[in-house]
């Protein structure tokens, strides 16, 4: 296996995705065939255990391991849910498979269903993809009328329906507890851990929540095999991921490449280097959410590990140069987590409003001895102590940029 | 299973979460968004560290080899970030706020020694535009419903600790808007229409949501020479009024203390449940019909009205037994006494917020204990110093067991037993719903049906204090 696998572009411009047959031709749905015919769903678990294949959502969680938990779960009922719910700012990975490769998708959704014992599968997407939703309903509707899903499906014993559910669009609904809230028409918000979503999720049955790309690697680990696709990619968590090359750089792009991969390598080889003159400041990787990235550490390799100095998180890589305006940086990044915040918990609904508001004075050039005292407590109650990740996410390239740029930030004040 | 808890073993269960244990044992953990039953983990104050990493004590299970540490340094920051970030969002009107010295978020600063508020930005350091701005978006945040005779509610003074949503029996309250524009309040910030039961009160802790009353009204007539105050009280709620006020422990320092607030006399409400039990068993006498309803729990009229509509014609009409002793007082005793009516101020303290929402005219107010409370920390009277008296003997019960009528199910407990007829009783929400679920099925018959809202009758009503400071 070199390093030209694609697995999730493979089909990308080169075949008509709304075409059923061609994705069929091109060996679409065989994975399918392979393991209804072929396999059982624990030999299925087995093979995605194999692969060491983990999620592409952030959080990096072994799929194995998840659906291997929901297998095992003693219920009349179980759900599966596709998290479409795509929303980190600079993020568009899972909207560019649903326009290039629908049914690879849904190939991926309907095995994992079967795979842990599903026959309801939801498609959550957020709500600002409606041509997406739009595609999805006509690829669900071409499968259905093929037999790959419905009852019976292609006469076997498997049977499964899939729902597109349209969010509302919010941030906190890609969090998985906050995602089933939603479906089950509640307020969009976390909900505590334990009981895991894997033992009592949507409507209080099992469910197995996985990121649309995650979904998307299955097909081709049922088809080669786990051992094959452990051998992609890094030593640590194999395959490949699609890196989202944005900012001052030549070639702006979706790239399918495999973990491990250096940024200086994504930038200078697949984004084509930096753009006209324009010059390195720092990257963030992994959208509003991500760490920033200085010259130095342009060799860290990209890769899901819990002790990575570097989190790929959504795996969007933003290339900022030195015009940029740190003010202006602070106040998106705190401006969208004020907003998205589900005021659930105290240390999120305010921190981040009161970080929003220190942001706007930093860019009025009024940023006060009491707020640099206040700035370290707010990002570190929110790293430490907010109910679900999203304040902890809040608190990160904030940090990063209060680290790094410290005179930049307060250079204005001087000048005012 | 054994857990340790700083340093010492404890014995738990699985079911039992770490502040259970810790409560169980003598270990003081502060709480703000936790209830009994209640579980959110929102507050963010009851931080503990296992293993060095901070976790909330009221949502975690106890789970075999934890090291739990409930004092530390990092605990004490996040719990005074948090408070003082919710201070930055909070009113602050201590001084008028209904609340004072009976706030939990006022209570709670205290006890973690808040000293600085640093996140609200000072008035020096803002433009006239930025001022505009926050004045704007505060305007826009701030939800005042006044729309009901009973309950008032003002998002100001609220820490989103979502109590009131988690204990409204018939779901009224939730969040509305997200993030920092979260505000508690109902369905398109319509007036609080509901059932008026008072348990969202109880529970809140700081004066988000409090009663609605007339106690600068009352205070002056109180102190006007013209009017005689006549107080009505039931001593069976004595124990919810020591709440409110730890040194009210005896019947004779309630009334001494009535007195002293300018109460001219003191009634025993157990004269009113008497004359209510003898309307009700004339009305029911006159009535052929099976599955009658009694009539003294306000907030139930307001229930069947609002979700057993069909059941509106079982309800036996007669007043509340507070309106009918003020019917009573303003008539026979005035009479007797030589008083004309006009001059009498009849009002009733009652663990009740739903009785607040009154007929008639004769009963004047209705404050719970809460408000009685108010008035004696207004009036700065010194209990330990009030001598004991007794309730006025010109009107007073000739039954003694009429006070078991506040416990649930005494009215028809008694008025069965007299009549020898059959009887249900039921109380708290889940229940009610359950028996007029049946009724509506035929499931049951029965002759009377004493149904109160709050959890345990008027002992456990929602006028009562319920802070544990």
């Amino acid at each position: 296996m070199g390093k030209e696998t694609k697995i999730i572009t493979k089909n990308w411009g080169k075949i008509n995705s709304q075409n059923i047959e061609a994705y069929i031709h091109a060996g679409g749905y065989e994975a399918l065939k392979k393991f209804l015919f072929e396999m059982t769903p624990v030999s299925g678990v087995e093979e995605i255990k194999i692969s060491r294949l983990c999620g592409r959502g952030g959080a990096g969680f072994s799929t194995g391991t998840k659906m291997e938990s929901v297998q095992k779960e003693k219920s009349s009922e179980k759900y599966f849910i596709c998290n479409l719910d795509e929303s980190e700012p600079g993020t568009y990975k899972d909207r560019m498979i649903v326009d290039n490769d629908p049914h690879l998708l849904l190939e991926g959704i309907i095995i994992s269903s079967l795979i842990v014992g599903a026959n309801k599968a939801f498609i959550c997407i957020n709500g600002n993809y409606r041509k997406q939703a739009h595609i999805l309903e006509l690829a669900i509707e071409r499968a259905r009328e093929k037999g790959f899903m419905g009852e019976g499906i292609l006469d076997s014993q498997y049977s499964l329906e899939i729902e597109i559910f349209s969010g509302a669009g919010a941030y906190i609904c890609g969090e998985e507890t906050a995602l089933i809230n939603s479906i089950e028409g509640h307020r969009g918000e976390p909900k505590a851990r334990p009981p895991f979503p894997t033992q009592i999720g949507l409507f209080g049955k099992p469910t197995l929540v996985n990121n649309a790309e995650t979904i998307c690697n299955i097909p081709w680990i049922i088809l080669n095999g786990g051992h094959e696709y452990a051998k992609i990619g890094s030593e640590k968590s194999p395959g490949t991921k699609l890196f989202i090359l944005d900012g001052a750089i030549k070639n702006v792009s979706v790239v399918e490449l495999p973990l491990g991969t250096s940024i200086r390598e994504l930038i200078e080889t697949h984004g084509g280097g930096m753009a006209k003159g324009k010059y390195f400041w720092f990257a963030q990787i992994g959208g509003s959410s991500g760490r920033l990235i200085l010259e130095k550490d342009l060799d860290e390799k990209l890769e899901y590990d819990r002790e990575a100095k570097i989190p790929v998180g959504s795996g969007a890589v933003l290339v900022v140069d030195r015009t940029v305006d740190i003010h202006e940086m602070l106040l998106s990044w705190t401006s969208f987590f004020r907003r998205e915040s589900c005021g659930k918990c105290v240390p999120c609904r305010e921190g981040t409003f009161r970080l929003w508001e220190i942001a706007k004075r930093a860019k009025d050039g009024k940023i006060s001895e009491r707020d640099l005292e206040t700035i370290p407590d707010i990002l570190w109650v929110l790293g430490n102590a907010t109910f679900c990740p999203l304040g902890k996410f809040a608190a990160v390239a904030f940090f990063d940029a209060i680290d790094n740029f410290r005179k930049e930030i307060l250079k204005e004040k001087n000048i005012n | 299973m054994k857990i340790r808890i700083d340093n010492n073993e404890y014995e738990a269960s699985e079911k039992e979460t770490i502040l259970d244990v810790c409560r169980r044992e003598g270990i003081k953990i502060p709480t703000l968004c936790h209830m009994k039953g209640v579980h959110e983990g929102v507050c963010r104050i009851c931080l503990v560290e296992n293993s060095g990493k901070l976790m909330t004590s009221c949502n975690t299970k106890a789970c075999p080899q934890m090291d739990i540490v409930t004092q530390s340094e990092n605990i004490s920051r996040a719990r005074k970030i948090n408070l003082e970030l919710l201070w930055a969002d909070h009113a602050g009107k201590c001084a008028t706020c209904k609340k004072n010295r009976r706030c939990e978020l006022q209570n709670l600063t205290m006890l973690q020694k808040v000293e600085n508020f640093r996140f609200v930005p000072k008035k020096e350091d803002l433009t006239q535009e930025e001022e505009l701005d926050l004045l704007k978006d505060n305007r826009m945040r701030v939800v005042v419903d006044e729309g009901n005779s009973a309950i008032s509610r003002t998002t100001e003074l609220c820490v989103e600790c979502r109590r009131c949503i988690n204990i409204c029996p018939t779901k009224e309250l939730s969040f509305n808007n997200r993030s920092g524009d979260v505000v508690v309040g109902t369905p398109y910030q319509k007036p609080l229409d509901c059932i008026f039961c008072g348990q969202c009160v109880k529970n809140c802790p700081t004066g988000g949501i409090t009663d609605k009353n007339d106690l600068d009204e009352i205070l002056e007539k109180l102190d006007d020479p013209k009017k005689m105050a006549v107080a009505l009280f039931d001593p069976a709620l004595l124990e919810s009024m020591s709440l409110e006020q730890p040194e009210i422990e005896s019947q004779r320092k309630l009334v001494g203390t009535l007195k002293a607030v300018g109460f001219e006399a003191v009634f025993d409400l157990a004269f009113g449940m008497e004359i209510f039990i003898e309307k009700t068993i004339e009305k029911i006498k006159g009535n052929q019909s099976n599955n009658l309803i009694l009539s003294h729990c306000p907030s139930l009229k307001l229930y069947i009205e609002k979700y057993f509509p069909e059941f509106s014609k079982n309800i036996i009409d007669v007043l509340t037994p507070d309106e009918l002793m003020a019917i009573f007082v303003k008539t026979e005793y005035a009479k007797k006494n030589k008083i004309n009516p006009k001059d009498i101020v009849v009002v009733s303290i009652s663990s009740c917020v739903a009785k607040k929402i009154k007929k008639d005219t004769s009963l004047d107010y209705v404050i719970t204990m809460r408000e009685f409370g108010r008035i004696i920390r207004k009036k700065n009277i010194k209990i330990s110093e009030v001598e004991g008296e007794e309730f006025s003997r010109d009107i007073s019960p000739k039954n003694k067991e009429v006070s078991k009528m506040t416990r649930c199910g005494g009215a028809a407990e008694m008025i069965a037993r007299e009549m020898g007829i059959e009887y249900i009783q039921a109380n708290g929400v889940k229940d009610i719903k359950n028996i007029f679920i049946s009724l509506r099925k035929k499931r049951i018959e029965t002759k009377i049906i004493e149904a109160m809202i709050c959890p345990g009758g008027c002992v456990g009503g929602g006028g009562q204090s319920n802070n544990i400071l």
